[in-house]
C-alpha cells in the first residue's frame, strides 16, 4: 500500500450524523414523557450541564435561557439528573414498562 | 357450525426491527424484537372492545413458527377464552396463511386484523381470509363504532384526503390502521396468568385452494434503497476520490472458493445470484 | 385485589435473576419484575463478564452461557495524546473450561440468566415498571407498586435489583450519602467488522477474545477507556467521572471520537460500522457510596447496592451483581423460613457479603477509585510512563545511552512530578492492590 497517502478514508469520513448514531438504537417510545424540566428554574442556571453531558443530546438550550428537552431517545442512564445542580429543575423516572430504550448488542 | 359466536383477533407475529444485510439483501430476524405491530395491537384492542360491547368472548389466533405464540401470551394478559396457534413458516404467503386460519375462524362474528405487512406490501391476509370465510371485508379502517350486536360503522381513508364511512355486518373480517386504537395495558393478574395459559395448537388443516389464475413464481431478494451520503470534505481531489470509492480502505475480505471446478463454478454463480448480480 | 408472593424481585438483571433463581429453587413463590420488554434490554456495560461466580449456582454453565468470545488476551494500555504503552497478557488456560472472562451482549446474557430463574419456578413479568414501595404504618416494606392496572404485589420480602438509579433504595431512605462524585458514566459504540477482518486484526482464532483497558484516553476528564472484541463486532467506549464531564463542557461522543482517532486505537477500529450506541451511569464510589443494604422487608443487590469496581486493574460488576443477588436469595430463604424479615433479621445478608468475594474485594479496593481517578494517575503518570518507554526504546547513536536512572530523572523533571508523590501513590497503590 502506498504509504504517502494521507489518512485512510474510512477513518475520518464515516458520514455519521448524530441522528444516524441514534438511529442505531431501538426506542419504543412511550406516550407519556418520563423526564420533565422546569424551564423557569433552568433560566437561573448558568452551567446547564445537562446540555453537553447527556449522551443522547436530549437537552437543548433555548434563546430565552430555558432548556427544551426530548424524552423519546433517552438511554435512561441517569446522567442528566446527576449532573443537574439546580434543585427541582429536572425530574426523572423510568418510562412505562415495555417502553423506552431497547439495547441488543451492548 | 355449532360454535358459539365470538370475536377473533387474528394476530401477526412480526419482527419489528429486522436487520437487512446491505450487500447480500439477506434478512436477519430476532425473536426479542418480534411481536405485535402497532396495527395488530390496535386490532387486539378492537377485538376486546367489540367483545365487551357485544358481550361475546374473544379468541386470539396466530399463524407462524412456535415463537409466534408470544403474541398469544400478549393477548392472554386480557383473559381471552381461546388461544390458538397454527404452525406456519414465517414467510408463508398471505393466501397460505389465510387458508390455514380460515377453518378455525368459522364461528367468528368479526375477525380483527392489523393493517400491516412485513414485506411493505399490501397486507393481504385479511382479504384472503374474508374470501375463504365468505365474510364481509372492511380493510384499512381508521376508526370504528360498534352498534347493536353484529353491526358496526367504520371509517377508512381514500386517496386525496377523502374518507368513506362503511356500515359493516357480521360475519366480517376487518383490518385496522395503527391509529385506530391504542392497546390498553394488561392487568398484572392477567400477565401472571398468561404465563400459565393453555395454547391450543391446530394443525394447518387448509381450506381448499381456489382456482386462482395468478401464481407466485418467485420473489427476488430485498434491495435496500441507496443511502444519501454527504460529499467528502477533503481539499485534495485525490483524497475525495478515495473517500468516495473507498479505495485503500478495508472491505469485505475475499473468500477463496476451494472445490472441484464444477462445484466451484456452482458456488460462484450461487453467490452472484444470491447477491442479486445474476438472474 | 393485590397479587401476593413470598419474594418480589425488582429488576431481572444479573442481581435480580440470581436472587430469584436461588429463592425459587427453595420453593418460595417469587415474582421477578422487569421493566424492559426482555431482560437485558435496558443494560449496557464495559464488556467482560467473569462468570466463575456461577460455578455453584449453575454447574457447567459454560456449556450454555451465550457469550461472544472467551477473553484470552487481557491488555492494559496507558496513553498520552499521541503515545501509548501496553502491557498484555495472553493465557491459553483462559480458552478452556472453566475459563476466566467472556464478552457477551447483555440482551443475551441477562435473558439467559433470567430464563434460568424462570425455569426454577420464578414468575418473570416483563414490560412492567416497579413504580414504588408498598409500606405499612410502621414504614415496613410490604411489597411493590407497578405501573400495571391492579399492579400491586404484596410480598414478605422485596429484593431491589433495580440498578444504579435504584428508585426503591432511594424511597426506602437507604442512601445516606448520595453524591454525584460516586458515579461515572459509560458510553460505548459497538462497531461491526467482518469476522475474518476482526480475527486478522486482533490476532484471534476461534472463540478467543481480547479486552483492552485504557488509562489516559479521556481528554483530561477522570476516567478510562476500553476496547474489546465480540464475535463480529468490537466495542469501544469510555468511562467518565460525572463531575468531571459536567465541569468539562465536553460531549461524551466527542470523547469516544477522540479515543478512536488516537494513533494506537484508530487502526483497530477502522472501517467498523456503528451497530449500536449506548450509555449508562455506573456506581463508582465503592464502599464510600454504598447504601444500607437492608430495610424492614427489603434487601438491595447489584448496582443498586453500588457493588461495582470500575476503576483500576479490575473492572467488574456483573459478577458482584450475581454474587450479591444469590446471597440476597439465601438470606430471603432464611428470613422467610423464620417468619421475620425485619432489617435486624436481614442483617445476615451483609454478613454473607462480607464473608464472600463481594464485599471482601470492595473492602480491599476501597481507595482504588480515588487513586485511579486522581489527576496524577490520569495524566501525569501516563506521560511519565510513555516518556520513559520512548527513551528506553529510542536508539540514540552516536550518543551513548544515558541509562534508566537518567531517563527517569529527566522525564520526572519534564513532567514536574515530585518523587514524594510517586512514593506516596506507590504506597497507596501497593496497599490497595497488593
Amino acid at each position: 500500500m502506498n504509504q504517502d497517502v494521507a489518512p485512510l478514508p474510512g477513518s475520518h469520513y464515516d458520514g455519521l450524523s448524530f441522528e444516524d448514531r441514534m438511529a442505531t438504537v431501538e426506542f419504543r417510545v412511550a406516550a407519556r414523557p418520563h423526564i420533565t424540566v422546569d424551564s423557569d428554574v433552568c433560566r437561573s442556571c448558568t452551567t446547564k450541564a445537562c446540555v453537553h453531558a447527556c449522551p443522547a443530546q436530549l437537552f437543548v438550550p433555548t434563546s430565552d435561557g430555558g432548556v427544551l428537552f426530548n424524552y423519546e431517545q433517552c438511554f435512561e442512564c441517569g446522567t442528566c439528573y446527576m449532573v443537574c445542580n439546580t434543585e427541582g429543575a429536572l425530574t426523572w423516572s423510568y418510562p412505562e414498562g415495555g417502553h423506552g430504550v431497547v439495547f441488543r448488542r451492548s | 357450525m355449532g360454535v358459539p359466536r365470538y370475536i377473533a383477533a387474528a394476530l401477526k407475529w412480526v419482527d419489528l426491527r429486522p436487520e437487512v444485510d446491505p450487500l447480500a439483501g439477506t434478512v436477519r430476524h430476532d425473536t426479542r424484537t418480534s411481536g405485535l405491530s402497532l396495527a395488530d395491537a390496535a386490532a387486539l384492542e378492537w377485538a376486546l372492545r367489540l367483545g365487551e360491547s357485544w358481550q361475546l368472548p374473544v379468541a386470539a389466533i396466530t399463524a407462524g413458527p412456535p415463537e409466534a405464540r408470544a403474541v398469544l401470551r400478549d393477548a392472554a394478559g386480557f383473559g381471552p377464552t381461546r388461544l390458538v396457534h397454527v404452525a406456519a413458516d414465517r414467510d408463508a404467503p398471505s393466501d397460505a396463511i389465510a387458508r390455514a386460519l380460515a377453518p378455525l375462524l368459522a364461528g367468528a362474528a368479526v375477525v380483527c386484523c392489523g393493517d400491516y405487512s412485513a414485506d411493505r406490501g399490501s397486507g393481504s391476509v385479511p382479504a384472503f381470509l374474508a374470501h375463504h370465510l365468505q365474510a364481509a371485508q372492511a380493510l384499512g379502517l381508521t376508526s370504528l363504532a360498534p352498534e347493536h350486536p353484529g353491526s358496526l360503522v367504520a371509517q377508512r381513508r381514500l386517496d386525496g384526503g377523502r374518507r368513506e364511512r362503511l356500515q359493516v355486518s357480521a360475519p366480517a373480517v376487518i383490518s385496522v390502521e395503527p391509529g385506530a386504537a391504542q392497546l390498553r395495558r394488561a392487568p398484572l393478574s392477567g400477565l401472571l396468568a398468561a404465563g400459565r395459559a393453555a395454547v391450543e395448537t391446530a394443525a394447518a388443516d387448509q381450506a381448499p385452494e381456489y382456482g386462482s389464475r395468478v401464481h407466485l413464481l418467485r420473489t427476488t431478494s430485498y434491495r435496500p434503497r441507496p443511502k444519501v451520503l454527504a460529499p467528502p470534505r477533503d481539499q485534495l481531489p485525490r483524497a475525495r476520490l478515495l473517500a468516495l470509492t473507498g479505495a485503500l480502505s478495508e472491505r469485505m475480505p475475499p473468500r477463496v472458493v476451494r472445490a472441484a471446478p464444477e462445484q466451484a463454478a456452482d458456488q460462484l454463480i450461487g453467490y452472484l445470484t444470491d447477491n442479486g448480480y445474476l438472474g | 385485589m393485590a397479587e401476593s408472593a413470598d419474594v418480589v424481585v425488582a429488576g431481572a438483571g444479573p442481581a435480580g435473576a440470581a436472587a430469584a433463581l436461588v429463592a425459587a429453587r427453595a420453593g418460595l413463590r417469587v415474582v421477578l419484575v422487569e421493566r424492559g420488554p426482555f431482560p437485558g434490554s435496558k443494560n449496557m456495560y464495559g464488556g467482560v463478564i467473569y462468570p466463575r461466580v456461577l460455578d455453584t449456582l449453575l454447574p457447567r454453565w459454560w456449556e450454555e452461557v451465550p457469550v461472544q468470545r472467551w477473553v484470552t488476551r487481557r491488555a492494559t494500555m496507558v496513553m498520552t495524546g499521541t503515545k501509548a504503552l501496553t502491557v498484555e497478557f495472553r493465557g491459553e488456560d483462559w480458552d478452556a473450561p472453566p475459563y476466566n472472562g467472556a464478552t457477551a451482549y447483555r440482551a443475551d446474557f441477562d435473558s439467559w440468566l433470567a430464563g434460568k430463574a424462570a425455569d426454577a419456578g420464578a414468575e418473570l413479568v416483563c414490560s412492567t415498571t416497579v413504580t414504588g414501595l408498598l409500606r405499612d404504618g410502621t414504614g415496613r416494606v410490604t411489597g411493590v407498586r407497578t405501573d400495571r392496572p391492579d399492579g400491586d404485589i404484596r410480598a414478605s420480602l422485596v429484593i431491589a435489583g433495580d440498578g444504579v438509579n435504584s428508585f426503591l433504595a432511594k424511597e426506602a431512605g437507604l442512601y445516606e450519602d448520595w453524591s454525584v462524585t460516586h458515579f461515572t458514566v459509560g458510553v460505548k459504540e459497538v462497531l461491526a467488522l467482518p469476522r475474518e477482518v476482526l480475527e486478522d486484526r486482533f490476532n484471534l482464532t476461534g472463540d478467543e477474545g481480547l479486552d483492552i483497558e485504557i488509562l489516559g484516553g479521556t481528554q483530561g476528564i477522570p476516567g478510562g477507556g476500553f476496547l474489546y472484541t465480540n464475535l463480529d463486532t468490537i466495542a469501544v467506549g469510555v468511562v467518565l467521572s460525572l463531575a468531571g464531564l459536567r465541569d468539562s463542557g465536553k460531549r461524551p461522543e466527542d470523547i469516544i471520537a477522540a479515543l478512536k482517532d488516537h494513533p494506537a486505537i484508530a487502526p483497530l477500529v477502522r472501517g467498523g460500522e456503528l451497530k449500536e450506541y449506548s450509555a449508562h451511569t455506573i456506581p463508582e464510589g465503592g464502599m464510600d457510596g454504598m447504601p444500607h443494604l437492608a430495610a424492614d422487608g427489603m434487601l438491595v443487590a447489584g448496582d443498586a447496592a453500588h457493588l461495582c469496581l470500575a476503576s483500576g486493574i479490575w473492572l467488574e460488576g456483573v459478577n458482584f451483581a450475581i454474587g450479591s443477588g444469590a446471597l440476597a436469595g439465601e438470606t430471603a430463604i432464611e428470613a422467610i423460613g423464620s417468619g421475620d424479615t425485619s432489617a435486624a433479621a436481614l442483617s445476615g445478608y451483609r454478613r454473607r457479603l462480607e464473608n464472600s468475594f463481594v464485599l471482601a474485594n470492595h473492602r480491599k479496593l476501597r481507595g482504588a477509585h480515588k487513586l485511579i481517578l486522581g489527576k496524577r494517575a490520569q495524566t501525569v503518570y501516563p506521560e511519565l510512563a510513555c516518556g520513559i518507554a520512548q527513551r528506553v526504546f529510542t536508539v540514540t547513536d552516536p550518543q551513548p545511552k544515558a541509562g534508566l536512572r537518567r531517563w527517569v530523572h529527566d522525564e520526572r523533571k519534564r513532567g514536574g512530578v515530585r518523587l514524594r508523590d510517586i512514593v506516596k501513590d506507590g504506597w497507596v497503590g501497593w496497599r490497595t492492590f497488593g
